[in-house]
Order: C-alpha cells, then structure tokens, then sequence
C-alpha cells in the first residue's frame, strides 16, 4: 500500500501466509464425503418415518371367514371357487 | 507449459501479502482480513480452470477479494441488526485500541469515518486513498464506469471530512 497505513500484524504473519495458502490445493484434493452421507441419512430417516406412519395407519382388524367368503361371493367368485380356496 | 499448483502457488507469493492489506484497509480487522483472504485464493484455486486471462490476475484476484471483502461487511451488518447491536459498534471495532491498530487519535478518527461509509463506497475509497489505484484499475475492478466512481470518491471523501469535523 502506498500510504502508511495504521496498521500492524502479529510477529512472522507473512512468513506462515504464505505456506499456509499454498496447502490449499491439497485441502481441496480430499474428496469432502459429509453431503453423500446427509442425503444417505436424510433418506433413511424419510424411510423410517414412511414405515412408521403405514404401520400406524394399516387397520389391524382381522377378518373371519365367513366376512371373507361373502366379500368373495359379492365380487363374482363363484362357490367353486371359493370351495376351493377354502379347502386350500 | 505450468501446472495449476504451479501457478497457483506463484499467485500466492506474487500477491499475498498485497491483498491482505487490500482486504485490510475495507474491513479493518486483521481476524477478518486473514479469513477472508484464505477464502479468496480458495475462490481463485476452484476458478483458476474458467480463468481466460481476459482481465490480468492482479485486476481478477482484487475483484474476488474487493467482493468477497463486501460480501464480509454486509453480513457483519445482518449480524449486528440481528443482534440488535448498533451498526456504529461495527465502526468502533474495527479500529478500536486493538493490538495490530498503530494509529494515533487522528488515524483512528479517519478508519472510524471510513467505517461508517456504505460497504461499496468504503471498497472505492479504500483503493482510491490507501492503495492509490487509478480510477480505470478500479473500475476494471468493480466493473463500475470511471464517472460513477469519480462521484462515488468525492461523496466518500465528503462524508469522511464532514465526520471528521463533526467528531473534533
């Protein structure tokens, strides 16, 4: 600078600035993994909570035989069929 | 024909110590000038590759710093209304009695007038005043007309002698 400025730097600054400004090439070599690894857990997480909301939502209601077989009467199978399942 | 560390690292001895005080003279602090000057080769490391050479390095890394250096200020001043702090504080920190400021009263009395100048125009008067660039090196800098910073200069500098007699 031309002027005098009023400024001063700790002891030896310059002489570290330098090394330290030209290990950057290095720093910027190493492959950074941290945004491979946030969208990884990002989507586990959206996974985990889908499974949590289907399970709470499902119905646990379990149908007897009887609810099942006029549900498949009332949808066209025929009582051979249905015989059939039955026996399966 | 040179590798990019090569040039790089030539980048870094030719011109280091030049844009610190470059950086230095806008924001003040020497804690800021250090961490915004390692942010500026870094920009200029990841853009070495898209550098066409259609500016001259010294014209490109003063324009990576002086923005990068703007960018610091405005944050600063995000920050400080987000903490409700008053942005004069800002003023009085970047030239208060630290120990890398060597300033007698006067001296102190001119950064704290700069300090108080809008980012940009802080920027122009900078390199006007301190590092005496020419108005067309400035200009090729912040890629603002030659009168624009002219007016912009006179402004500045009005508005530093008006704080300085306000403030005897």
């Amino acid at each position: 600078m031309r002027k005098q400025v009023p400024y001063s730097v700790p002891d030896g600054y310059f002489d570290s600035l330098n090394s330290r400004l030209s290990s950057i090439p290095q720093q910027r070599a190493r492959v950074n993994f941290l945004p491979y690894l946030a969208m990884a857990a990002s989507f586990l997480i959206l996974l985990a909570v889908g499974n949590f909301i289907l399970n709470r939502t499902a119905s646990s209601y379990q149908a007897d035989d009887s609810e099942i077989i006029e549900y498949l009467i009332e949808s066209g199978t025929t009582l051979a069929q249905v015989e059939n399942i039955m026996d399966y | 024909m040179q590798d990019k560390e090569s040039v790089f690292n030539g980048l870094v001895r030719q011109y280091s110590e030049q844009l610190y005080w470059h950086v230095r003279g806008i924001v003040g602090s020497h804690e800021d000038a250090d961490d915004i000057l390692q942010e500026v080769f870094i920009k200029a490391w990841n853009s070495l590759d898209g550098f066409r050479g259609d500016a001259d390095l010294f014209t490109w890394l003063w324009r990576i710093a002086t923005n990068e250096s703007i960018s610091h200020l405005r944050k600063a001043r995000v920050r400080a209304a987000l903490s409700f702090s008053r942005l004069d504080s800002e003023a009085a920190r970047v030239s208060d009695p630290s120990p890398y400021f060597d300033g007698d009263a006067a001296m102190r009395s001119l950064r704290k007038a700069i300090a108080a100048l809008p980012d940009k125009q802080r920027a122009v008067f900078t390199m006007r005043y301190w590092e005496e660039l020419s108005y067309e090196q400035i200009s090729e800098i912040t890629n603002t007309s030659v009168g624009a910073l002219k007016a912009s200069y006179h402004f500045a500098y009005e508005k530093v002698k008006q704080f300085l007699t306000d403030t005897d």
